[in-house]
């Protein structure tokens, strides 16, 4: 997933808003997830929200690790989230085994899936615009 | 760039050290980690896996150990509510002077111990979940012959109950008040001479089945059953049923009561 120059950077995430109306975050190579990164994602997610709630593609394929308050931060279970689905694009052992995780056990509160490419996981995000 | 045999052996440590974390988790120890190397090849997916598991699992075991700790006050808490009920019939009967009106008082404080028996049992078992019956059967016994003695110091009690039958509390709580009825009514109405008195229990476990038999050598049913309240009768014959068992009242020289129920 290529890195738009307006994306904004934080410790481990490069974040940005679309110009389809996707928002797009990825995960920056060897990251471990703990609960602090996923407050900061969520805050500069957050900030891109008006009136309207979007779909929020996710490229995870860098991951080396996300604890589980941060998975069950981004599951959005129990608070007011910004984005309406999530498209996870995971493709190395270590990301599919997050992704499936996220899935099964942390069981996010919108439409989630995953994905091998972009395009699968823009093309099922538009649904949601 | 390493050789087969360098990355064979490097391979085997890796496979090694997830082994090593699992016997951990097995242990209860959910604070081994795997460690990721960072070649997110398939072992540090399974590695990743076993460690996301590890945080469930303690997850899970802390939730556990929380649900155990707040089912424990709440058994805590019922038995000290009841005691405080049976408390506050004590009070009550100290202003009371009819014998009638005084025996009742003390039928329900007897019931209300026998149930608060079994809440302060389940709160310091083990599992929290059942009550060895020995156990109860003696401590009830033990109350009741308390309550008793002031009018009737010579009866002797004789427990013949099996080791180790656990009840759950849904099945303990009719247990404990049809005692309670069966031993109180020997108390007030079967014997009528001083010496040699008796109350005999009897608990034997027959597959799924209990068989309880509460027996005096005292004057026997009719007569004890016209004094008897129908109160106590009624009580037993409804929890009897509770516990989805057949009882029968007879006389074989006294009064004996027979239930057999499923565990």
């Amino acid at each position: 997933m290529r890195v738009p120059e307006y994306a904004t950077e934080v410790k481990k995430y490069f974040t940005w808003m679309g110009e389809d109306g996707i928002c797009c975050t990825k995960v920056k190579e060897g990251s471990e997830i703990v609960l602090e990164d996923a407050l900061e994602n969520t805050s500069v997610v957050t900030s891109f929200y008006k009136d309207k709630k979007f779909p929020i593609m996710i490229d995870a394929r860098g991951i080396k690790s996300m604890s589980r308050e941060a998975r069950n931060h981004f599951s959005a279970r129990g608070r007011d989230s910004k984005t309406n689905s999530f498209g996870i694009i995971v493709k190395s052992p270590i990301s599919r085994v997050v992704g499936n995780f996220f899935l099964g056990i942390s069981k996010p509160s919108v439409p989630t899936k995953l994905f091998e490419t972009e395009d699968e996981a823009k093309a099922w995000l538009k649904n949601f615009i | 760039m390493p050789n087969k045999i360098d990355t064979k052996f490097s391979n085997n440590n890796r496979v090694n050290e997830i082994l090593e974390v699992i016997y951990a988790f097995a242990r209860l120890d959910f604070n081994k980690k795997v460690a990721i190397s960072g070649d997110d090849d398939a072992l540090d997916g399974i590695g990743t896996g076993v460690n996301m598991l590890g945080e469930e699992l303690n997850h899970s075991s802390v939730t556990l150990r929380e649900k155990e700790q707040l089912l424990k006050e709440i058994h805590h808490r019922v038995k000290n509510n009841l005691q405080i009920v049976s408390s506050l019939l004590s009070l009550q009967s100290e202003s009371v002077e009819d014998a009638r009106y005084l025996n009742m008082i003390r039928e329900s404080k007897n019931r209300i111990n026998s149930m608060a028996l079994v809440h302060e049992m389940l709160y310091k078992s083990k599992d929290l979940n059942k009550v060895e019956l020995k156990e109860y059967i003696q401590r009830l016994s033990q109350s009741l012959v308390s309550s008793f003695s002031t009018e009737r110091d010579n009866v002797a009690m004789q427990l013949t109950v099996g080791e180790n039958i656990f009840l759950e509390i849904d099945k303990m709580i009719p247990v404990g008040l049809i005692l309670n009825e069966l031993i109180s009514n020997s108390f007030k109405y079967a014997f009528t001479t001083p010496e040699k008195n008796e109350i005999k229990i009897f608990l034997i476990r027959a597959g799924d089945l209990l068989k309880l038999e509460v027996s005096d050598n005292g004057k026997g049913i009719d007569e004890a059953k016209g004094k008897s309240t129908s109160l106590g009768l009624q009580l037993i014959r409804m929890l009897s049923e509770q516990l989805n068992g057949t009882c029968i009242f007879r006389n074989d020289n006294g009064a004996k009561f027979e239930l057999i129920f499923p565990l």
